[in-house]
C-alpha cells in the first residue's frame, strides 16, 4: 500500500506542473488584466502610475519568465500576493477553504446518504411505484440547475416557513456565542446550500447505485446467500451493497473536483464565503495570482482525494490488492 | 452655487425634505435611540473596507461610516458642514481657508487637528484619491491647530473646491496612523480608524462588517443606532429573500430585482426611494469611436441616435424607472443641467434620410457595418445592446454585437479602442469637471486609463469651453458655461447618455431618516433611526 501511495504521489507532481503551466498560459491569453480593473475601480488617472504598477506586479517581464518564477515560488509553497485583498494568496485561500470544505463534505454526505439509499431501495423494489418515484426524483434533481434549486429551497424553507436563514455561513451575532452555539449556527446555515449542492449528486449516485445494485443482485453469490437462508436485507446490505459500492467510490473521487466547481454557483446564491465566491470575484477582477492559486490548490486536493480513493479500492475489493 | 461662510451657515439647519413616498417621510418625530440595523447594497463585498485610491462603490460604502469628509452636499444641493465648520475663499479664488471643527477625536482617542487635513490633502487626496482634479493645488498649510489654507496656481471655482472636500475622494485620514508606510497597503485599511459615528468592530470576510456606536462622536446624541451591520448577498434574489425573511433592513443602489420592488412596496412592509442619488446618478451611455469612419462624421452620429428607441430601453430594461438622456450633465443635477439641448427623438425615417445625406446609401450589404460593444459589467448593457442592434439594423446598418466581461470590456474600450460604438455607463457627481468634462476634451485622452475619453473626440472649441468652465469663479457665468457644455456635447454626440436610470433604496418601513444626502450611500448615517 505504501508503494502505491508513493507511486501515486510521484505521478501527481507532473500533473500539478501541467495544471500550473496550462492555467498560467490560459489566464495570460484571457483579454484584460487586473490593471484594467484596478484602473477602473480606483479611477487611476495617470498613465505613468499604471506603468509603475505593471513593473510592481512583474507584468513588464516576458511571460516565460513570469511562469518560471511562479513555478519556483509554488515549489516553495508561495502562491504569490493578492493585490486586491492585500494579502498573500495562500492566506486568502486558507481563509476561504474551511467554508468550502464544510459545504463540500456536507453536500457529498447528503449525496451519498440519499443517493445510495435511494439507489438501493429502487433496485430492491425494481419496477414498483417506489422505483418509479425515486427515478423521477433522481431525474428531477439531476435536471434542476443548482441556482434554481437553491432559490426555490430558500423561498420555501427560509422565506415561507422561516426554518432556516437566507444565506451566509453564520449569524451576524455568532461572534458573541459559545463554540457549541457557533457549530449549531453553522449547521443551521449549512442546511440549504448543502441540500442545493448535494441533491444533484444524490441523483447521480441514485442512478448509478440502482444500476450497480441490479447487476450485483442478479449474480450467483447473491443467489447462494439467499439459498443459505439469509434475510432479505442482510443479503442486500451485507453482500449486495458492498459489492455495488465500487462505482460509487470511483464517482466520489471523480466528482470531488466537480463539486468544487458546482460550489461556485451555490456559494453565490447563498452568499457562502468559500473558494467558489473567491474564485468568481477573482476571475471577474482578473486577480491572476488568486485564480491560479485556487486552481493549483484545488488540483492538489483533487489529486489527493483520488489517491485516497485508490487506497479505498484496496480496502473494499480484495481482488485489487491481490493484483 | 456660491459657497462661503454665509451659504454654509444658511444651509446649516438640517434639510427638511418633501416626503413623496409613503414610509420615507423624513421623520419629524423625535428619533429613538438604540437598535441594530442590517444594510446592504446591490453589489459585492469590498476588497478592503477602505481603499485609498477609491476602489469603487463597495469600499466607498464601508469606508464612509467610520471616516468623514470636511463637507457634505445635502439633497437640496446645499453644502453642509461636517469636519469643516466653514470655508472662506480668497478674493482671487487662488486660496481657500478652511476652519475645522474643534473637539473632534479619532476613534483611538487622539485629537483631530489641521495636520490631519494637511496630510490628507497632500499625501492622500492629491496623489491618490482625487488625482487630476487637484492638479492646481500647490500647497496646503496649517495656519493653527484648526485652520488650514489650500493654495492653488490658478483661480478655482468655489463649488469645485467644495465638491472636492465633499467628494468620494475627500475622506480625512489620521496622520498619526498613516504617516509611516504606504497608505495604499496599510493594514489599518481593513480596520479603519476615523472620526465618524461608527467604530469598526469586526469584519467577517464573505459575510459582514460590524460597526458599533462611537460614544465620543462630535455631534450630540448621534448616532442614534447602537450597531450597524453591512452585509453582502451576492445574488439579488437572495437579497430579496433576506428582506422578506427580516434578515435585512435596508439596501442601497438597487438591491433587489427591479420587477420585485413594486411587490415589496405593495406589501406595506417596505418602501422604495429614488432620492439620495443626486450626486451619484447613473446613466447608460453610447460612445462613438470618432477615430474611425464613418463615426468621425457628426451627421452619422446624430443619425444613429435617431435610430435608437430609448424609451423602449427605459420601459423594458429599466422597467420604466428612468428616462432618455439629453445631456451629459444629468437631469438629477439641478444646478448645472439644462434640457435646452439638441434632442434625438426616435425617428428611423429621419435617421435613414440623414445617413443618405451623409453619403451612406443602402447597398446590397446594407449601409455599413458596426462593431457594437456592450460593456458586460452591468447585465442591462447586454439588453440595451440588443435594442440598439435592432434599431440600427432597421436603418440597414449591419451590427456585430459583443458583450464581453468587465476586464475585457475595459481593455477593448480604453486600451485597444477596439469598438465602433460602445455601450457603457458612468456615475456623475454634481460638479462636471473633470469627471464628465474629460470625456470630451483632448486632456481626457489617456490610453489605458478607464472612464476617460476613449472615443478620441476633441475640438478646439470644446477644449476652450472646458478650460473656461474649470476656472470660472462667477457662479452665474459658470452655470451658463455648463449649459453651453451640455449643448455642445449633445450637438457633437461623441458620447452621450442613452438613458438615465434610477437608483433605488429599499428599506423596511420602520427605518427612518433615509435618503437625506445627495450621495446618501456614502453618508455617515449618524441620523438613521428605527421606529420599533
Amino acid at each position: 500500500m505504501l508503494r502505491l501511495l508513493r507511486r501515486r504521489l510521484l505521478q501527481g507532481v507532473p500533473l500539478i506542473l501541467g495544471v500550473i503551466i496550462m492555467n498560467f498560459l490560459l489566464i495570460q491569453a484571457a483579454p484584460g488584466s487586473f490593471l484594467d480593473v484596478m484602473s477602473a475601480e480606483s479611477q487611476v488617472s495617470d498613465p505613468a502610475m499604471l506603468e509603475q504598477l505593471r513593473v510592481t506586479y512583474g507584468m513588464d517581464q516576458p511571460v516565460w519568465l513570469q511562469l518560471v518564477k511562479y513555478i519556483w515560488s509554488v515549489a516553495r509553497l508561495d502562491f504569490g500576493f493578492s493585490y486586491r485583498q492585500n494579502m498573500p494568496v495562500l492566506d486568502v485561500i486558507l481563509a476561504s477553504l474551511p467554508a468550502t470544505l464544510v459545504l463540500m463534505l456536507a453536500s457529498l454526505l447528503i449525496a451519498l446518504l440519499l443517493g445510495v439509499t435511494a439507489g438501493v431501495v429502487a433496485a430492491v423494489k425494481v419496477n414498483t411505484i417506489w422505483d418509479n418515484l425515486l427515478s423521477f426524483l433522481a431525474v428531477l434533481f439531476f435536471a434542476a440547475p443548482s441556482f434554481w434549486l437553491g432559490i426555490m429551497l430558500t423561498v420555501l424553507f427560509a422565506v415561507k416557513l422561516g426554518w432556516v436563514p437566507v444565506g451566509g455561513m453564520m449569524s451576524i451575532t455568532a461572534a458573541n456565542q459559545g463554540v457549541l452555539d457557533v457549530v449549531l449556527d453553522v449547521l443551521h446555515h449549512l442546511a440549504l446550500p448543502a441540500m442545493a449542492l448535494g441533491l444533484f449528486y444524490a441523483a447521480v449516485y441514485a442512478r448509478v447505485m440502482r444500476a450497480a445494485m441490479l447487476e450485483v443482485l442478479s449474480l450467483d453469490f447473491i443467489r447462494t446467500a439467499r439459498a443459505k437462508g439469509l434475510g432479505r436485507w442482510r443479503v442486500v446490505l451485507a453482500h449486495g451493497l458492498r459489492n455495488a459500492l465500487l462505482p460509487i467510490v470511483t464517482l466520489f473521487g471523480l466528482q470531488f473536483g466537480t463539486v468544487l466547481g458546482g460550489s461556485i454557483v451555490v456559494e453565490t446564491v447563498f452568499s457562502w464565503p468559500g473558494l467558489g465566491s473567491l474564485m468568481l470575484d477573482s476571475v471577474s477582477s482578473r486577480n491572476y495570482p488568486v485564480v491560479l492559486g485556487v486552481l493549483v490548490f484545488s488540483s492538489i486536493v483533487v489529486i489527493l482525494v483520488n489517491i485516497a480513493v485508490d487506497l479505498a479500492y484496496l480496502r473494499l475489493d480484495p481482488r485489487i490488492r491481490a493484483r | 452655487m456660491p459657497l462661503s461662510r454665509r451659504s454654509i451657515l444658511a444651509g446649516g439647519a438640517a434639510a427638511t425634505l418633501a416626503a413623496g413616498i409613503p414610509g420615507f417621510a423624513h421623520a419629524q418625530a423625535t428619533p429613538k435611540r438604540g437598535g441594530t440595523l442590517v444594510a446592504t447594497w446591490g453589489g459585492f463585498e469590498p476588497q478592503a473596507l477602505f481603499v485609498p485610491p477609491g476602489g469603487g462603490t463597495s469600499p466607498f460604502f464601508t469606508s464612509t461610516k467610520p471616516l468623514e469628509r470636511l463637507l457634505a452636499l445635502d439633497q437640496q444641493l446645499k453644502w453642509q458642514p461636517v469636519l469643516a465648520q466653514r470655508v472662506e475663499p480668497a478674493a482671487d479664488f487662488r486660496s481657500f481657508t478652511v476652519h475645522l471643527r474643534r473637539g473632534v477625536t479619532w476613534h483611538d482617542g487622539k485629537n483631530f487637528t489641521a495636520e490631519d487635513v494637511v496630510f490628507s490633502a497632500m499625501q492622500y487626496w492629491k496623489p491618490l484619491s482625487v488625482g487630476v482634479a487637484l492638479n492646481a493645488l500647490t500647497a496646503t498649510r496649517a495656519l493653527d491647530s484648526h485652520t488650514v489654507r489650500f493654495e492653488f496656481d490658478r483661480p478655482v471655482p468655489e463649488f469645485f473646491f467644495n465638491s472636492v472636500l465633499a467628494g468620494q475622494g475627500g475622506l480625512v485620514i489620521p496622520k498619526h496612523i498613516y504617516e509611516t508606510g504606504n497608505i495604499v497597503t496599510n493594514p489599518i485599511n481593513n480596520t479603519p480608524i476615523g472620526t465618524g459615528p461608527w467604530k469598526y468592530k469586526e469584519w467577517v470576510r464573505g459575510s459582514h462588517v460590524e460597526y458599533v456606536r462611537n460614544d465620543n462622536y462630535w455631534e450630540n446624541n448621534k448616532p442614534y443606532l447602537d450597531r450597524l451591520f453591512i452585509r453582502w448577498w451576492r445574488d439579488p434574489a437572495s437579497r430579496l429573500a433576506a428582506f422578506e425573511s427580516n434578515a435585512l433592513d435596508l439596501g442601497c443602489f438597487n438591491p433587489v430585482p427591479m420587477p420585485e420592488v413594486d411587490r415589496l412596496v405593495r406589501s406595506g412592509r417596505f418602501a422604495a426611494d429614488s432620492r439620495g442619488y443626486e450626486s451619484s446618478a447613473w446613466c447608460s451611455t453610447i460612445e462613438f469611436n470618432v477615430r474611425k469612419a464613418p463615426f468621425d462624421n457628426r451627421l452619422v452620429r446624430q443619425a444613429l441616435m435617431h435610430a435608437i428607441d430609448r424609451q423602449l430601453v427605459v420601459d423594458t430594461v429599466f422597467f420604466k424607472r428612468g428616462r432618455p438622456g439629453l445631456n451629459p450633465i444629468l437631469s438629477a443635477n439641478k444646478l448645472f443641467h439644462t434640457g435646452d439641448v439638441p434632442k434625438y427623438d426616435f425617428n428611423p425615417a429621419k435617421a435613414a434620410q440623414m445617413l443618405d445625406a451623409a453619403g451612406l446609401r443602402k447597398g446590397r450589404n446594407g449601409r455599413f457595418s458596426v462593431n457594437l460593444l456592450a460593456a458586460g459589467w452591468f447585465e442591462e448593457n447586454g439588453k440595451i445592446g440588443q435594442i440598439v442592434q435592432q434599431g440600427l439594423e432597421d436603418v440597414d446598418v449591419k451590427v456585430n454585437l459583443s458583450v464581453p466581461d468587465r476586464p475585457t470590456s475595459l481593455k477593448r474600450i480604453y486600451t485597444d479602442y477596439d469598438y465602433d460604438i460602445a455601450l457603457s455607463n458612468y456615475t456623475a457627481p454634481i460638479e462636471a469637471v473633470p469627471v464628465i468634462s474629460q470625456y470630451y476634451v483632448s486632456d481626457g485622452i489617456a490610453k489605458g486609463v478607464a472612464f476617460r475619453n476613449a472615443n478620441g473626440f476633441h475640438t478646439p472649441a470644446m477644449d476652450d469651453l472646458v478650460a473656461r468652465l474649470t476656472v470660472e469663479t462667477d457662479p452665474a457665468k459658470r452655470t451658463a458655461l455648463a449649459h453651453e457644455f451640455g449643448r455642445q456635447a449633445a450637438t457633437e454626440v461623441p458620447f452621450l447618455p442613452l438613458v438615465e436610470f434610477d437608483s433605488l433604496t429599499v428599506a423596511r418601513s420602520d427605518v427612518k431618516n433615509i435618503s437625506t444626502g445627495s450621495n446618501w450611500m456614502g453618508e455617515t448615517w449618524a441620523d438613521l433611526w428605527l421606529d420599533r
